[in-house]
């Protein structure tokens, strides 16, 4: 097909995407099919009617990126020939979608009340794209940026001209795909990169054993940098939870225990067992 | 007694542990109860949870199990067991937190029960992952664990796979076998439930390691090697010996070691403001300072996991320096193309520690505690006998009666009754 043919081919698709999984896998199994010559054109259709398109349809466009990147990254792990091999190693749609994350986020959400509807899932799925490092966090936390510098839309603003706003029915519909979506996201929230490509972790060695000091981030040490920023520092919450467990572990009482000073003497009650 | 009361009422347990709920049948499922019960139905009885024991309730459990295996087959089970898990988490994409889980359950459930060569038998370790992929929140169903599994091992088949992902098929296979091992599965689940005590409320020490580096001022790097290290912990028992923050400063306090161990001694602070690995390593192995009753840990028990981490470390070198053969978990699978095979097999051959290295560091720590003071244990309730027989085999597939499963020890109730009150 020529490339004139293809796009044709994939509006007509993209026009008729809504939230379900199957209308999703059909666009992208078609984009990725025609990726080798019709890439770039492709990925301007989307472009296009990003803009154009309903406010409930921008986020049924971003979902479909989700699982875009999400194939091409299993492509790209995957491809045994080492002709394919070369073909593949910006990961498909990725670059375009790393160049351009930027206007696609501006026009999923937009500026002003017209946006809101759409902010939240986007974070989500951003955020989700950190973790599981379909782009680099860097880039991402750019766009997280760039969400939460904008002012708050307040809620005295205008009415949208009728064009955008959405009718009861479109709300329901709306609110109902959203729940859909929300369960699959978290369910799958908890997948770690390792998934694309088990391969690259060497099941047998010890993690100790890996090299610290790395250009590139080891599959092992994915999870512990997402933990280190996400993880709360010490609190009185913490503390009362070691106080539990040591109490469990270690219950008899400390003053049988060569004369150390016991770790917190108001605290701690004698048990039955004593 | 109905699986789904006693995984319902686990649930809801925090707040009255002691209570006299009993996980069996309700009454009102039951017919009228004679006037007097049958005297073949044992009296009712108590199982106690015990969440940590000792090194000598480990060893006597062990020992009991092991039977006429020799304790280097045991090791090598136990680590084959522990590989399986990873290499099951890694396709999954399970978090650190489900995979070590497992492990713990795993370690657990076979000191009362005989473990098999997990090369032929796999169910305990499919059913130890799917217990703790339901308790963390990473549920999978037991067809899809099965499919990860012969995808791992059965190479040949996998390979064979139109799955993008390499994935076996389970339709390609025999439909008989497949269900056989499903049910091995879930009834091995329900006995690794009751050597739980159906009790989900573990604690990983993962987060601890990053909330006490980063109290304590550690560097990233040290605090990242902690983190591994704790990974690595679960190939051993310390999880049940020591609670989650005692494993995490002992981790920190292993990475800290191990990093300044034979280095210059360079200044206090680094750059950010961390202190230095020499200076973390000196601190959590004297008894000055408030770290000892802050984080509710002991300079003995550091210790004491740095010589369990240090000889599994030992292990491993010796292992690796000895080629391993294509049919074991460590090496990768023939049909990965021949350039990642390359790349695997260079990262495979390095270790950044020789054996004789790690030895040398247990003989300066066994040296500097006796001159400092004699290894210092804690205390634990006394390990009895009778109190590990609770958790005899002996009775599998007989009437039990009415068992009531406890989810503290007898005399715990009193911390949880004072947060009530």
């Amino acid at each position: 097909m020529d490339p004139f043919e293809v796009r044709m081919q994939f509006i007509d698709i993209l026009k008729r995407l809504n939230a379900s999984q199957q209308s999703i896998q059909k666009l992208v199994g078609f984009a990725v099919k025609n990726f080798p010559g019709c890439g770039e054109d492709i990925w301007d259709c989307v472009l296009e009617e990003v803009q154009k398109v309903s406010i409930n349809s921008r986020i049924n466009i971003l979902y479909f990126l989700d699982s875009l990147c999400e194939t091409c990254l299993m492509i790209k792990s995957h491809t045994r020939s080492e002709r394919t091999k070369e073909a593949n190693a910006n990961g498909l749609y990725m670059q375009f979608v790393s160049r351009d994350l930027n206007k696609v986020i501006e026009h999923v959400v937009p500026e002003g009340r017209q946006g809101m509807p759409n902010l939240i899932s986007t974070k989500q799925i951003l955020e989700n794209w950190r973790n599981k490092r379909y782009l680099e966090p860097q880039r991402i936390d750019q766009v997280l940026a760039f969400l939460d510098a904008r002012p708050k839309p307040s809620i005295s603003e205008e009415a949208e001209p009728s064009t955008k706003s959405l009718s009861k029915n479109e709300v329901n519909k709306r609110i109902e795909q959203d729940r859909e979506r929300h369960k699959r996201l978290r369910e799958g929230r908890w997948v770690q990169p390792t998934s694309r490509n088990p391969a690259s972790v060497q099941a047998g060695q010890l993690a100790s054993f890996y090299p610290l000091d790395t250009a590139e981030e080891l599959p092992v040490d994915i999870e512990f940098e997402n933990e280190w920023e996400t993880t709360s520092d010490w609190n009185d919450d913490d503390q009362e939870a070691i106080d539990e467990e040591d109490h469990l572990a270690f219950p008899s009482s400390a003053s049988e225990d060569e004369g150390e000073a016991d770790f917190a003497p108001s605290k701690r009650m004698r048990t039955d067992s004593q | 007694m109905s699986m789904k009361h006693a995984v319902h009422s686990g649930a809801s347990s925090a707040a009255d542990p002691q209570g006299s709920r009993t996980p069996t049948a309700s009454t009102s499922q039951m017919p009228i109860m004679p006037p007097h019960p049958p005297s073949h139905i044992p009296a009712p009885s108590s199982r106690f949870y015990q969440p940590y024991f000792s090194h000598a309730e480990i060893e006597f459990l062990s020992e009991k199990q092991r039977g006429k295996q020799s304790a280097t087959q045991e090791e090598r089970n136990r680590q084959s067991a522990c590989t399986f898990l990873e290499a099951i988490g890694a396709r999954i994409g399970f978090p650190r937190r489900t995979i070590a889980t497992a492990q713990a359950i795993y370690h657990r459930f076979h000191l009362f029960y005989p473990a098999k060569n997990p090369q032929k038998d796999f169910d305990t370790t499919l059913a130890a992952l799917y217990v703790s992929a339901k308790e963390n929140d990473t549920l999978k169903k037991p067809r899809e664990l099965l499919a990860a599994a012969y995808t791992i091992r059965r190479p040949e088949a996998a390979a064979k796979s139109k799955n993008p992902m390499g994935d076996i098929d389970l339709d390609t296979m025999n439909p008989q076998e497949v269900e056989n091992d499903r049910q091995k599965l879930l009834t091995v689940e329900r006995l690794m439930l009751e050597t739980m005590c159906f009790n989900f409320a573990a604690r990983m020490p993962f987060p601890y390691v990053i909330k006490i580096g980063k109290k304590m001022n550690a560097s990233k790097k040290c605090i990242k090697f902690a983190w591994r290290i704790a990974i690595d912990s679960f190939r051993t028992l310390l999880p049940l010996i020591y609670p989650p923050h005692t494993l995490a400063v002992g981790c920190i306090y292993v990475a800290a070691l191990l990093l300044s161990y034979d280095k210059p001694e360079g200044p206090e602070k680094d750059a950010d403001g961390n202190w230095s690995e020499s200076v973390i390593a000196r601190r959590l192995s004297t008894h000055s300072g408030d770290w000892q009753r802050e984080y509710r840990t002991k300079v003995s028990d550091c210790e004491d996991i740095a010589h369990t981490v240090l000889d599994l470390f030992i292990q491993f070198t010796q292992i690796q320096s000895t080629n391993a053969s294509p049919s074991t978990p460590s090496s990768p699978s023939p049909n990965l193309p021949i350039r990642e095979k390359h790349n695997l097999h260079a990262l495979q051959l390095q270790h950044p520690f020789k054996p004789d290295q790690l030895i040398q560091i247990k003989i300066t720590l066994r040296e500097r505690e006796s001159e400092n003071h004699p290894v210092r244990k804690r205390k634990r309730v006394k390990a009895s006998a009778e109190r590990s027989t609770q958790y005899s085999n002996e009775n599998i597939g007989q009437n039990e009666g009415t068992v009531r499963f406890m989810f503290f020890p007898p005399g715990a109730i009193a911390i949880t009754e004072k947060k009530a009150s």
